[in-house]
């Protein structure tokens, strides 16, 4: 295989826009890491998650292209935002675009995904007194 | 009996259709030349790793941080976060 960067500055472009539009819509933080994994894949993605600034507001995508594993691990505050079930819907839609080669489509559309399901409608007049 | 070829009917015969040729497999493999190398499942993986929206500031490691005089008993654990409770998901394609 040739060598050379693993995303074109666009896809870059498309897959940081899509994290960007998840953390508006859901408040949390996203993260993506694109790479081989030392050990196996879930402990490297916990280590990764951990690595972050604030690991329990996070949900972190790991893509293991060469292992062709993917883990969605959310952490101990974001998984109350974030359910299991929900991820695994997102894990779905991305495993579908990683197995025609499509990386970049996945990541995006997974990213969207996660960040839709993450969605919290906001409260209105929450800090307001109650008025009789 | 053996006619020579002229410039002429070689431009017409070979030098054309190499040059359709030449076109229609510039057109074929243009795409993927600007793109570069393309993933492909079950191949080995070439890039190096890409971070998006990672860690902004390295973290100190606890094990080179410096000994408190008062707590000579305790110690920093690194795997400490790891054991915190976690959700998500795994698949594989």
């Amino acid at each position: 295989m040739p060598a050379g960067d693993a995303f074109t500055p666009e896809q870059l472009y498309d897959i940081e826009r899509a994290v960007r539009h998840a953390e508006e819509a859901s408040g949390l933080h996203f993260s993506v890491y694109v790479g081989g994994a030392d050990s196996e894949t879930r402990p490297f993605a916990l280590e990764l998650l951990n690595e972050l600034d604030d690991p329990d507001n996070t949900v972190l995508v790991y893509v293991d292209p060469a292992g062709r594993r993917l883990e969605i691990v959310t952490g101990a505050l974001a998984k109350r935002q974030l359910s299991d079930t929900a991820a695994g819907l997102a894990a779905l839609a991305m495993q579908t675009s990683f197995a025609t080669g499509d990386l970049t489509g996945g990541l995006v559309t997974g990213v969207q995904q996660l960040g839709t399901h993450a969605h919290q409608a906001p409260l209105l007049h929450a800090n307001e007194p109650h008025k009789q | 009996m053996i006619t020579e070829v002229s410039g002429h009917t070689l431009l017409v015969f070979v030098g054309i259709p190499a040059l359709v040729i030449a076109v229609v497999a510039l057109l074929v493999f243009a795409p993927s030349i600007a793109n570069g190398p393309r993933y492909r499942p079950g191949l080995s993986w070439w890039a190096p790793p890409v971070w998006i929206n990672g860690p902004t500031a390295t973290k100190p490691d606890p094990a080179n941080l410096p000994e408190l005089p008062g707590a000579p008993g305790t110690t920093a654990s690194a795997g400490a976060g790891v054991a915190r409770s976690t959700g998500g998901a795994s698949a594989s394609w």
